[in-house]
């Protein structure tokens, strides 16, 4: 199917501009560090409480995504690439590669934030399948959500910011679940399937309403 | 114009009857009175975000800016409708258990329709040219409206693993006195015909400002250039 | 086979009551001053802007074609549709053309680039191109892959006589096949028109 092909000649370009520039890489990255490094300096490494680590987990992950993230399109505008863009491929396919950019990014930034959070917390999982479940399905519905928000904000030519404070809202219920799961996968063995079930559905529920929006979403 | 009369006495009605004629909930103070108000305008905000919805969606498939301006108006009102629920709602809470903001799931709830509000109105003063606004206020719009249920329902269910704290509903008691109960009807029939009111003022003067502006056709007296 | 484009359109501060039908192959040319709307034009075209009144009808081969199937097979150069930096020439052809499912293959690239005049330079990032040696990829990238309808704006942009030579052969050799717009102030691009659509000043029509 022409999307597909579409989707992937976007993601291809994409990480080959990242990897070159590796702006987004560095803004997450940074965004990440240091919102970790000041919960860490506030809460000392006996925090304790899980409910507490997983808040922070998510905190510090919401932060450097929403930053990081939010770039996907507003580069293409800054650049002045963003109508070549559209004029080759479909909104479909360029939503849907973007969005793929962006999970794997956030991914990154989690497999470094992760193992650091571990080691300053002293903390660990009970049940390492139960957060890797949770982190992921969580993944991909926050990244799905923030490429939207992004993409419609980089047509508003608004600035970067506002991308977080329409996202967050957007975002609650995987937040809300993903901390739950995370607070869940800290103190039980096993996998549950609350948490599991409401990221999935909102993922379900964000990139269904993508495919279905994708054209309004970004033609002019 | 006699219609507004008529509103107008029949909320001054309903007002009169909350204080006088409706008995108190047994083991509640004379502040849950309050609920005449304060559940009626949360509905009213749910009412308003449904219609906001429906016009967004209408935009989408028309691409008539009528709709849209009847989406924005209705998120506006929806705002105030919100901020007021919010507010009476914490009155209330502050009155049955102490405190004004506790995160129960309806408080939750509600702060969370707040902000997508605003998160929708900024979005929308973000934009200027109003084709491109309409389009992605209304897109905006309908995630949130997509999301939404996923909020209001998920709440609950994972709240009570994160706080074993028993603090429930802010609602009454759902046996109601029959008084009460009327009393309640009328109350939440009243605003919701106040909203519509408001709301159908607000989408005429927009609609009247889009065809000055030659946005829309129509006879626009005095079409300057 | 060309591009029928049927069209009345009416966008209240720039165009207004535009009509016009066009089918190649061939050359059109868009002239008027700065600020008449011809990019705007051009775009509306493209299936990248909406227009506020009217509409623009696409037709290959008799069949009528949606906005975003129009867009696959055009091909569009102009100083606001930039191309990415941080690749390189080649990379940039190919990755329009596999964005739009063409098959696309390292010799179709150098073919390309010989023919601007860019050999050898294709595996440079275009960050460090001239801005002439942009315009010539820009070209490049309208005219690669067989489109149906080519949108040229201000072609002869920041190139020189060399470059512009290159230019009108190149769009009289794709107007064999293809209908090519070209949107310019330039009174000997404008020549190569065999009709030509002037848009007025503020006025309009």
């Amino acid at each position: 199917m022409s999307t597909w092909t579409a989707a992937r000649a976007v993601f291809a370009k994409d990480v080959t501009t990242e990897l070159r520039s590796r702006y987004a890489l560095s803004a997450t990255a940074v965004f990440a560090l240091a919102s970790l490094a000041v919960v860490s300096y506030a809460v000392g490494p006996f925090g304790g409480r899980p409910e507490l680590l997983a808040a922070f987990l998510w905190t510090v992950l919401l932060y450097a995504a929403s930053a990081g993230l939010a770039q996907a399109f507003l580069r293409e505008v800054e650049r002045r690439t963003w109508l070549t863009l559209r004029l080759v491929a479909s909104p479909g396919a360029i939503l849907l590669g973007k969005g793929a950019v962006n999970l794997v990014l956030l991914l990154a930034t989690e497999a470094l934030v992760v193992p650091l959070f571990l080691a300053l917390f002293g903390a660990s999982f009970r049940s390492l399948p139960g957060f890797v479940a949770v982190l992921l399905l969580a993944s991909v519905g926050l990244s799905a959500a923030i490429t939207i928000v992004s993409a419609l904000l980089a047509q508003a030519r608004a600035h970067g910011a506002l991308v977080s404070a329409l996202a967050f809202p957007l975002v609650v219920p995987v937040l809300m679940a993903a901390v739950a799961g995370t607070r869940r996968a800290l103190v039980e063995p096993g996998v549950a399937p609350p948490e599991l079930k409401v990221l999935a559905a909102y993922a379900g529920v964000v990139i269904g309403m993508g495919i279905v929006l994708a054209e309004h979403v970004l033609d002019d | 114009m006699a219609w507004r009369w008529g509103l107008f006495f029949y909320m001054a009605a309903v007002t009169v009857a909350a204080f006088l004629y409706a008995p108190l909930a047994r083991k509640l103070h004379e502040q849950t009175r309050i609920i005449y108000w304060h559940i009626p305008v949360a509905w009213v905000t749910v009412v308003a975000f449904v219609v906001a919805g429906w016009h967004s969606w209408r935009y989408l498939a028309t691409r008539d800016l009528g709709e849209d301006a009847r989406a924005a108006a209705a998120a506006e009102l929806g705002l105030l409708f919100c901020v007021l629920a919010t507010v009476s709602g914490s009155i209330f809470s502050k009155g049955m258990w102490g405190a004004y903001w506790n995160w129960d799931p309806r408080q939750t709830s509600i702060f969370f329709l707040l902000l997508i509000y605003a998160a929708y109105l900024t979005l929308r003063a973000a934009v200027e040219d109003p084709a491109r606004r309409a389009r992605l206020a209304a897109v905006y719009g309908l995630f949130a409206a997509a999301v939404t249920p996923l909020l209001i329902f998920v709440v609950p269910r994972l709240f009570f693993t994160l706080h074993p704290d028993p603090i429930v509903n802010a609602g009454g008691k759902l046996e109601m006195h029959p008084r009460m109960f009327q009393v309640f009807m009328a109350a939440l029939g009243g605003f919701t015909v106040l909203f519509f009111w408001v709301y159908s003022l607000d989408v005429r003067i927009r609609l009247h400002q889009l065809r000055q502006d030659g946005v829309l056709p129509g006879a626009g007296k005095d079409r300057s250039a | 086979m060309g591009e029928d484009l049927g069209v009345r359109l009416g966008r209240r501060t720039v165009l207004a009551g535009l009509a016009f039908d066009w089918s190649g192959p061939g050359i059109v040319a868009v002239t008027g001053p700065n600020g008449a709307g011809k990019t705007t034009l051009l775009k509306v075209i493209a299936a990248l802007l909406r227009p506020g009144r009217g509409a623009v009808r696409w037709e290959d081969g008799g069949r009528a074609l949606a906005g975003r199937d129009a867009r696959a097979r055009i091909g569009f150069a102009a100083p606001e549709l930039g191309l990415w930096e941080d690749l390189s020439g080649l990379e940039n052809l190919a990755f329009l053309a596999r964005a739009r499912g063409r098959a696309w293959g390292a010799g179709d690239g150098q073919r390309w680039l010989e023919r601007v005049g860019l050999q050898g330079r294709g595996d440079e990032r275009v960050q460090a191109y001239s801005s002439g040696m942009k315009q010539r990829l820009k070209l490049a990238c309208a005219l690669a892959g067989g489109p149906r309808l080519v949108l040229l704006d201000e072609p002869g942009s920041n190139l020189d006589a060399e470059g512009r030579g290159m230019t009108e052969a190149l769009v009289g050799e794709a107007a064999r096949e293809t209908l090519v717009v070209v949107a310019t102030n330039d009174a000997t691009e404008a020549g190569w028109g065999t009709s030509c659509l002037e848009l007025g000043g503020v006025a309009g029509r």
